[in-house]
């Protein structure tokens, strides 16, 4: 079995443990919704404050469902003691990482694709040059993804884990965050190609580092 | 395929472990030859699954060295995986996931090829084949160990480290882990098992090592003890033989 298999089977064991559980599914809905139609109630007498705050928002709902979905990825493989039965399988660690990180990027962008219409209509904001906006959900959601799967697996075996995850991994996501909304925003807003591309290219170069250094630094994350 | 080695099936050189400020195995000396069965007994809390987890490199010495068939635990970790079967207290099963699905998984990720057929008839092997398609999740204890013991016997690993394999399990639960000791033992694999059924063990076992508050104390043949309270050795040459 290649290594490239072998990540597409533990991300297919995520994909398939979620379909059955919906755990993640449910909580991450459930938390956007609220975060979204709270928002949107708050600002609700002020348009031009609405359209200002619509990328911010997006970003919020699908951050914290971000944090939600790593979380709950190791919680299943916690149960029962998976996780140390996974780790002792003569398999490389970074597949594991790249399995459990796949699996959890594309809970994120299709949770993107389903919160950016959703607070669009809440808060009355046209969604214009789509392609881009999906590159944009695409790029964010993958440099969150990586950061979250990394220190979610860094912090799976703690007490105190759900409380300590976004303390630790939230001051290193910030610049992806931050790009992901200014290019969200320039999308619904300016829609100026050159400032697009450059958050892009900015939120790419992010992704590639966390990519390398996620993907070399997990080995000793996963010792004990 | 077992493989032809000279090595030791374990070897140990003052291996210690420790949780925080606290060591749980202290200079533990040990060589194990190639396809022996070894009785790993002592209390509750003396070390016995921590030694059982640095020797499948679930966690690294503390101190000292440790090598599986030659080996090394930190350095060759991932060799060391390739020949090391562990069997855990809980059974190590996805709850979300159905008996034949859990022992798909573990076939994929042991590089393995089974057919369908193949992965029913190991599960029919621990009496687990009317529950093919039930989630893990409403398993008993007993069952989870059985579904356990399948994946050990679907791994083509060397060396088994059983963790109280015969915990939860009922009378036909603890034949089948007899079954898979006698298995063992025609394949000529090395089993390190903790478990406190001396008696049960008996026919099985080359050697008994007892570990207590952390370090190895005594060992013997189990055959020739009257009674368990009764070892060879006191006073342990280094490092210590795993063989009768």
């Amino acid at each position: 079995m290649s290594d490239l298999t072998t990540l597409f089977t533990i991300t297919r064991k995520d994909v398939l443990q979620e379909l059955r559980s919906k755990a993640v599914t449910v909580a991450t809905l459930f938390f956007a919704a609220v975060v979204i139609v709270i928002l949107a109630f708050a600002l609700s007498e002020d348009r031009d404050l609405m359209t200002l705050a619509a990328p911010g928002v997006m970003w919020v709902a699908l951050a914290f469902a971000g944090v939600i979905s790593a979380a709950q990825s190791y919680q299943n493989e916690l149960e029962e003691n998976a996780y140390e039965q996974l780790l002792l399988f003569p398999i490389p660690r970074a597949s594991i990482f790249l399995g459990k990180l796949l699996a959890n990027w594309l809970y994120m962008t299709l949770l993107g694709v389903v919160i950016v219409p959703v607070t669009a209509l809440f808060f009355n904001v046209s969604l214009k040059n789509l392609p881009l906006l999906f590159l944009v959900i695409i790029l964010g959601t993958l440099g969150f993804a990586l950061i979250a799967t990394f220190y979610a697996a860094l912090t799976a075996n703690l007490r105190a884990r759900e409380s300590l995850l976004p303390v630790l991994m939230f001051p290193v996501v910030v610049p992806v965050v931050q790009r992901a909304v200014f290019a969200t925003a320039e999308i619904i807003g300016q829609g100026d190609i050159s400032f697009i591309l450059g958050h892009l290219q900015v939120l790419l170069a992010f992704d590639l580092v966390y990519f390398v250094v996620c993907t070399a630094l997990f080995h000793f994350v996963t010792e004990e | 395929m077992l493989l032809e080695t000279s090595h030791p099936a374990i070897e140990l050189s003052g291996l210690a472990r420790r949780y925080g400020r606290e060591f749980v195995l202290k200079d533990i000396n040990l060589v194990v030859t190639p396809s022996k069965i070894v009785v790993l007994k002592g209390n509750n809390g003396t070390g016995k699954t921590t030694l059982l987890k640095v020797l499948s490199t679930r966690l690294r010495p503390s101190k000292g060295s440790g090598k599986v068939f030659g080996c090394d635990l930190v350095e060759r970790a991932h060799e060391v995986r390739k020949s090391v079967a562990y069997l855990s207290v809980s059974g190590g099963s996805y709850p979300s996931l159905t008996a034949f699905e859990n022992l798909k998984l573990a076939a994929q990720l042991y590089n393995l090829e089974f057919t369908s057929a193949e992965l029913e008839g190991k599960l029919e092997g621990v009496g687990l084949l009317q529950a093919r398609n039930k989630l893990v999740r409403e398993f008993s204890s007993g069952m989870k160990k059985r579904l356990g013991i399948a994946r050990v016997l679907l791994s083509d690993a060397e060396l088994w480290l059983l963790d109280e394999p015969y915990n939860a399990l009922d009378e036909s639960g603890q034949k089948l882990v007899d079954e898979l000791l006698d298995t063992a033992r025609l394949d000529g694999r090395t089993v390190l098992m903790a478990t406190h059924d001396l008696e049960r063990v008996q026919r099985f076992a080359d050697s008994v090592l007892e570990l207590c508050g952390g370090t190895l104390k005594r060992h013997g043949v189990l055959t020739q003890l009257e009674d368990e309270v009764v070892f060879a050795t006191q006073d342990l040459p280094a490092p210590l033989r795993g063989e009768p």
